[in-house]
């Protein structure tokens, strides 16, 4: 191995040599620069490498000839290589970045880089705390040098505040390595470390300034408005290297300092870190300028890296896995960013909708995004969770709860900008350069994320480990992107098929899960033919569809929490991009992301709270959790967020509606049911009908009643039919979570039946519908009319569908409504049985606008010439149709192994329905399918019969031929009864509409940006203020530590 | 032969109730008629219509639904027929009542409203789409109570099925619903006015205007299919509250007089009271009956 002192010695070397070239020999300085900065990568990785394939002792330099403390050692260990390694990497991709701009500015520039890069590295390595002053001056001498080399008034303005606020702080610093020495005898850390156990009350002093000082470094909240101007003013290039490498630097020499303060400093790393976490992303959520933006959230992530050294007592064995996995994350996404940043050179958020244009450089944000946020299948998304878990094994909530709501705040940024990037209109005549050694070092530190994925994965503890193929799979169809529409298409349908006989005979015993992955993989399949009747190649579809398809499949599958978990936020990554697709859907599909993340994080502090005082993290877990009341309560409100339960559904209508025409179904019809199998894997742990008298369940009873009659109200009154059928979900999984709150035999049963019939009936609508708006091009229903002659196999798929929907009897609907029935009386919850009865009747106001618009009344003229819906959108629509009739006709095919399930087994073995062949029965009723069809079947063919021999010589007429009183119509817009159909209803009871949770929702965002936008106004731009700051920040907490 | 002759005793059944819907119906108007001081049809006018209007030869249609709307709105009633219970204590009367209860029936009213809507919807005469949505919108809010009322015998009598109901109320008037349950019996008598189409909630209809409501558009044989239904639905509704309510029919004869006074009450009140716009309709059935309903539910809880 490369001794790590000749990085040292040939960055600075060659640093010195470079100054002899002059302007002519420039292109040669930059090329033996490029040569000069691979080298330190050469040393730092292959001394990781090293390391991660053998362990050993850290291996040291000593300099001048004497061993420590009387000289300055550097150390080599696992830490420093990959501390290193990392900034080598960076300094190496940072220059290739940079090299026309500092072609422009000269081999200053260059040596500049090179000096810094050489701080960097010694910072990370050097034991001497002296020794680390120096470099720490030296790199920041080199970077302010490099941020005036921008030569515009903002830089210089920015550079000499940052020069100012480090002065001031390395003033701190070195009073405080003065009083070290003098009262600690040596500028050694190791020496000093195992000298001064307790330490004395001047020794106090002494390291309060030493530490306060390197904190001081990192930008803590609200000390670091310096930072930030640098941030937005420097070139982006400079930011990465100051986000991902001065930063990365400086942390690592917090880390060495920390053991100087014990215990007590790791608290104050803890609560100063999160304090930034929280206050930077919580300012950050309502800037506009992309660079201070990233700096926000550079700062805050650096926050929460310190916090998690502040931690490092409770991650014991886990710290390195959490550091890494989180370090890692920030530190190629946040350099990613202000790459791209720089490609852009734009300021404004807004702008980077240019990104549209370079679609791989989109998924490249997208991929940074995600990495910062912490979704699967990324380093952070482990970081997390092993966080969580281990602050919760010790009680640490509060902070739980701080990481998460920062994390959130974090959230509402970045996915806002992700939306405008990839559905904002790029600026007429905005483009992006294609400069070649820009997008390199971005993608290869796209590259590196995903590499950095693998390698996380294989670190963590085997019960993390996911089922890949999945992700295979995804990662396998956004290579082969460039193909047609048609084939990738079959390539998905295909794959899906494969993994339902691959998970077939593992999940065959188990009723409940083969349900759920019937409609997932099944349905899915079935709305993907649609996908058939799109031209071209549909770039992004597919990989995300599958996705989500993934995602919920990984939920049936999952063994473990973990696995669950990282499941759900699989599919609602896939899930989010999918709604994002839409032409108008971006507010949507932010919102439907804000509700998803408020959710998942609701789900993974139950999880965290149940999995206090347990070593396992299987599914069975919960049903010992700890603290039941609160992680039940929070993991029901997290499944709620993706089942749009009332308070929680202001995404679902716009995010369903504005979807493209064949995306509709797989969100609603399949999507929803997610939600519903975690509700379900919930209630299972909480213990079957012994819960039955939980006041959580209870409350969800109301919730499931009142969120039924919302929405089922709410959908009368719309004239956009996607929306119509998008509020109407809302209401059916309110009869959903409804039946499933009774917890008993005949509720389950209940809520499965609605289950399954939702998937089928609203998946059917919503490819007829969507076919239907395919041909017309319009949502409004009031636009359409009479499009029954046009489209008459559409027609006949919405009749099945909201019969189906309605609950009339023969079809599969009224099996739902007659357990229920039972349901209700066997539990004794009349009133909230009352309002679902009653919002199941207001369903019929909506079935009948929705098809009596669209297909009925008087056709429009632009609309003569339809066509009827794409053959592909019909195929699944009838396969469905057979399946209702199936359903229908044999209920017990299905209901009866579930039935056997839920009382065979020890959670539900009272009163379940008994089955006489076909025939039905509970206690108190019978129904039989079976008879029932052939009664209503029989009659309708002979009446039907006996009006054909009636009426046989009935004569087709044309439109307007009508008993029309004293006039003749002849406009068919003046004609077709639609628009604002129920408008007697809306007088009696349209008050129950009134918005209020939507005004709520809107309260709590402008809000919070009010409150962002007041406090944002402490930095003022005035460098005198921000050093006012820093000694205030100094005071404040030295006072707190009195 | 079993099932031959369920077949022939349920068509002659079908037989009995229509001729007394059409009975009823001539009767029920001759009463209105000379309330209101006029000397009114002549008993036998149903028939008439009805023979008048399936021998008309002249008809047009609208298309495929319009032509199946009568079929959807006649199986409906019909279709109630069939699953309805007629003579308490009668294998050969209770139709085909095996195969779903109470729930089956509440819940295939709608079959015949909603291919009723339907056909009329492709009419295309905008008169009917109104009627329509009025009648849905008020329909909701007759079925709140209702509903509450079902829910409340279901509990008093712990069955859903309309045998076990009828059976429970057997051995007296003392042991009908009528009088062990008035509260629930009060909000279903309530919510039956409004079932019946009669005023106050009979805008739905609108007889006395210009044609307002679902069947404007329908003549000739499609209105003579809609006529037989509204006779047979008239009287299988009533036997439904019959069951419920007043302890079921032991014989034909009781379950002609108990339907005729049943299917009278919505008329008496409906001479007596004038007509509600649906938006006032609404908030009335959803104060007095429901109060009611759930007041019949309270007295189970309690």
């Amino acid at each position: 191995m490369v001794s790590p002192i000749y990085i040292i010695a040939v960055l600075l070397g060659i640093a010195f040599l470079l100054g002899l070239f002059k302007q002519p020999g420039a292109n040669f300085v930059r090329f033996a620069a490029i040569i000069t900065l691979a080298f330190p990568v050469f040393v730092s990785v292959g001394w990781l490498i090293h390391f991660i394939i053998d362990p050993t002792e850290p291996f040291m330099v000593y300099t001048a000839g004497a061993l420590p403390p009387f000289s300055i050692n550097l150390k080599m260990g696992l830490e420093e290589a990959f501390m290193t390694s990392a900034v080598n990497v960076l300094g190496f991709f940072g220059f290739i970045y940079l090299y026309k701009t500092l072609k422009a500015q000269g081999e200053k520039a260059v040596v500049l880089f090179l000096v810094l890069i050489m701080g960097l590295n010694v910072v990370i390595m050097t034991r001497d705390i002296f020794n680390l002053f120096v470099f720490l001056e030296i790199s920041s001498i080199a970077l302010i040098g490099m941020i005036f080399l921008k030569r515009d008034l903002n830089s210089f303005s920015a550079g000499f505040k940052y020069l100012i606020a480090v002065t001031v702080i390395s003033s701190f610093l070195l009073i405080g390595i003065g009083f070290i020495y003098y009262l600690g005898g040596t500028l050694n850390i190791d020496d000093f470390i195992a000298k001064n156990n307790g330490l004395t009350r001047g020794l106090s002093t002494a390291v309060f300034l030493v530490l306060i000082a390197v904190l001081l470094e990192l930008k803590p909240f609200p000390a670091n408005g310096w930072a930030l101007d640098v941030y937005q003013a420097a070139h982006p290039g400079i930011n990465a290297i100051i986000s991902a490498g001065t930063a990365t630097a400086a942390l690592f020499a917090v880390y060495k300092l920390l053991p100087f303060g014990g215990d007590l400093w790791l608290n104050i790393a803890v609560i100063i870190g999160l304090i930034t976490f929280l206050g930077s992303n919580f300012l950050g959520i309502s800037q506009k300028n992309a660079n201070r933006l990233l700096g926000y959230s550079s700062i805050g992530q650096i926050g929460l890296l310190l916090a998690v050294m502040g931690f490092s007592k409770h991650l014991g064995e886990h710290f390195q896995m959490v550091f890494f996995a989180l370090f890692i994350s920030h530190f190629l996404a946040k350099a990613g960013l202000f790459w791209l940043s720089g490609l852009i050179a734009k300021d404004e958020i807004k702008d980077w909708a240019v990104l549209r244009k370079k679609p791989y450089l989109l998924f490249l944000f997208g991929l940074f995004v995600f990495t910062l946020i912490g979704f699967p299948p990324f380093p952070s998304f482990y970081g997390k969770w092993q966080l969580v878990m281990d602050l919760a094994s010790n009680y640490n909530y509060w902070w739980i709860g701080l990481i998460l709501l920062g994390s959130i705040f974090e959230g509402v940024y970045l996915f806002r900008w992700l939306g405008y990037a990839m559905k904002l209109e790029p600026e007429e005549g905005s483009s992006i350069k294609p400069d070649w050694e820009k997008i390199i070092p971005i993608a290869v530190f796209g590259l590196l994320i995903f590499l950095a994925s693998y390698f996380t994965n294989r670190i963590f503890p085997t019960s993390f480990n996911i089922n890949l193929i999945p992700v295979y799979f995804i990662l396998f169809l956004f290579v082969i992107d460039f193909l047609p529409a048609y084939i990738k298409n079959t390539i998905a349908i295909a794959g899906m098929g494969y993994y339902a006989f691959y998970i077939y005979p593992g999940i065959e015993q188990d009723t409940l899960r083969l349900v759920f992955a019937g409609i997932f993989l099944l349905g899915g399949i079935l709305t993907m033919f649609a996908g058939y009747s799109v031209k071209g190649r549909r770039p992004g579809f597919f990989p995300f569809a599958i996705m989500m398809y993934a995602g919920l499949i990984g939920l049936v599958e999952a063994e473990n929490l973990f696995q669950f978990f990282f499941s759900w936020e699989l599919m609602t990554l896939g899930s989010y991009i999918l709604i994002i697709r839409g032409k108008k859907s971006i507010l949507h599909a932010y919102n439907y992301m804000l509700f998803s993340l408020g959710g998942a994080y609701m789900i993974f502090l139950g999880i965290a709270l149940a999995y206090n005082g347990h070593t396992s993290i299987s599914l069975e877990m919960l049903q010992t959790a700890s603290f039941p009341g609160w992680a039940y309560t929070l993991l029901a409100i997290g499944f709620l967020t993706k089942t749009a339960a009332l308070g929680l559904h202001i995404w679902l209508p716009g995010a369903h509606a504005e979807a493209e025409s064949d995306v509709s179904p797989m969100v609603s019809g399949i999507l929803l049911k997610g939600g519903v199998f975690g509700l379900l894997v919930l209630f299972m742990a909480m213990g079957g009908e012994q819960a039955g008298q939980h006041p959580l369940l209870y409350a969800l009873g109301w919730l499931g009643a009142i969120t039924a009659l919302g929405g089922n109200l709410m959908a009368v009154f719309q004239e956009d039919a996607k929306r119509l059928l998008a509020y109407s979900s809302v209401g059916n999984l309110g009869y959903i979570l409804f039946a499933f709150a009774f917890m008993t035999n005949i509720g389950w049963l209940t809520g499965l039946t609605y289950s399954i019939n939702h998937f089928l009936f609203k998946t059917l609508l919503f490819l007829a519908i969507g076919g239907v708006v395919w041909r017309v091009k319009t949502h409004n229903m009031y636009e359409m009319g009479g499009l029954i002659k046009r489209m008459p196999w559409s027609f006949i798929a919405v009749l099945i569908g909201i019969i189906t929907l309605a609950g009339i009897p023969p079809l599969s609907g009224y099996a739902g409504k007659w357990l229920f029935y039972n349901a209700v009386i066997t539990k004794g919850w009349y009133f909230q049985g009352a309002i679902v009865f009653f919002a199941g009747t207001i369903a019929f106001l909506y079935c009948f606008k929705l098809i009596y618009s669209v297909f009925l009344g008087q056709p429009k003229d632009k609309f003569r010439k339809v066509k009827e819906a794409p053959i592909w959108y019909l195929i699944p629509q009838f396969i469905l149709i057979i399946g209702i009739m199936v359903f229908s006709a044999r209920p017990d095919l299905i209901l009866k192994p579930i039935g056997d399930l839920l009382s065979q087994s020890t959670y539900f073995p009272t009163d379940p329905l008994s089955w006489e062949n076909v025939t039905a029965s509970t206690n108190l009723g019978y129904w039989s399918g079976y008879k029932i069809m052939l009664v209503i079947g029989g009659m309708f063919v002979v009446l039907l019969l006996w009006l054909v021999v009636m009426s046989r010589k009935a004569k087709s007429v044309k439109q307007f031929n009508m008993v029309y009183a004293g006039e003749r119509p002849f406009t068919p817009e003046t004609t077709h009864y639609s628009h604002n159909m129920f408008a007697p209803f809306n007088k009696a009871l349209g008050f129950l509409t009134t918005p209020v949770v939507t005004s709520f929702w809107n309260g709590v965002n402008d809000t919070s940006h009010a409150f962002a936008d007041s406090f944002r106004k402490i930095y003022t731009g005035n460098g005198q203020t921000y050093i006012a700051h820093i000694l205030a920040y100094i005071v404040i907490v030295y006072l707190i530590l009195l | 032969m079993e099932v031959i002759t369920k077949i022939g005793f349920v068509l002659l059944g079908l037989f009995i109730i229509l001729n007394w819907g059409l009975i009823m119906a001539g009767i029920i108007r001759k009463i209105i008629a000379r309330v209101s001081m006029r000397r009114g049809i002549k008993l036998f006018q149903p028939y008439i219509n009805l023979i008048k209007n399936y021998s008309i030869r002249s008809q047009i249609s609208h298309g495929v639904m319009f032509y199946l709307g009568p079929v959807f709105r006649l199986s409906g009633g019909v279709g109630i027929y069939l699953f309805m219970p007629l003579i308490y204590g009668s294998e050969v009367w209770s139709n085909y009542s095996f195969t779903g209860d109470l729930i089956l029936i509440t819940y295939f009213m709608f079959f015949g409203m909603l291919g009723m809507a339907l056909g009329a919807g492709e009419g295309g005469h905008p008169y009917s789409a109104i009627g329509i949505s009025r009648g849905l919108a008020q329909f909701t809010a007759i079925e709140f109570p209702l509903t509450l009322a079902i829910l409340s015998i279901a509990i008093q009598y712990n069955s859903l099925s309309i045998t076990e109901i009828v059976a429970a109320q057997q051995g007296g008037i003392m042991n009908w619903t009528l009088f062990t349950n008035p509260l629930a019996t009060i909000a279903a008598m309530l919510a039956f006015l409004g079932a019946m189409g009669h005023s106050p909630f009979n805008v739905v209809m609108a007889p006395q205007e210009n044609p307002v409501g679902p069947p404007t558009e329908y003549h000739g044989t499609f209105l003579g299919v809609l006529q037989t239904n509204r006779a047979i639905l008239h009287v299988i509704e009533a036997v439904l509250f019959m069951n419920l309510f007043f302890g079921g029919a032991g014989n034909w004869v009781e379950l002609i007089v108990k339907t005729f006074f049943i299917y009278f009450w919505s008329v008496f009140v409906g001479m007596v009271f004038p007509r509600f716009r649906v938006d006032q309709s609404i908030p009335w059935l959803l104060k007095v009956p429901l109060v009611i309903g759930i007041l019949a539910i309270v007295i189970f809880i309690i």
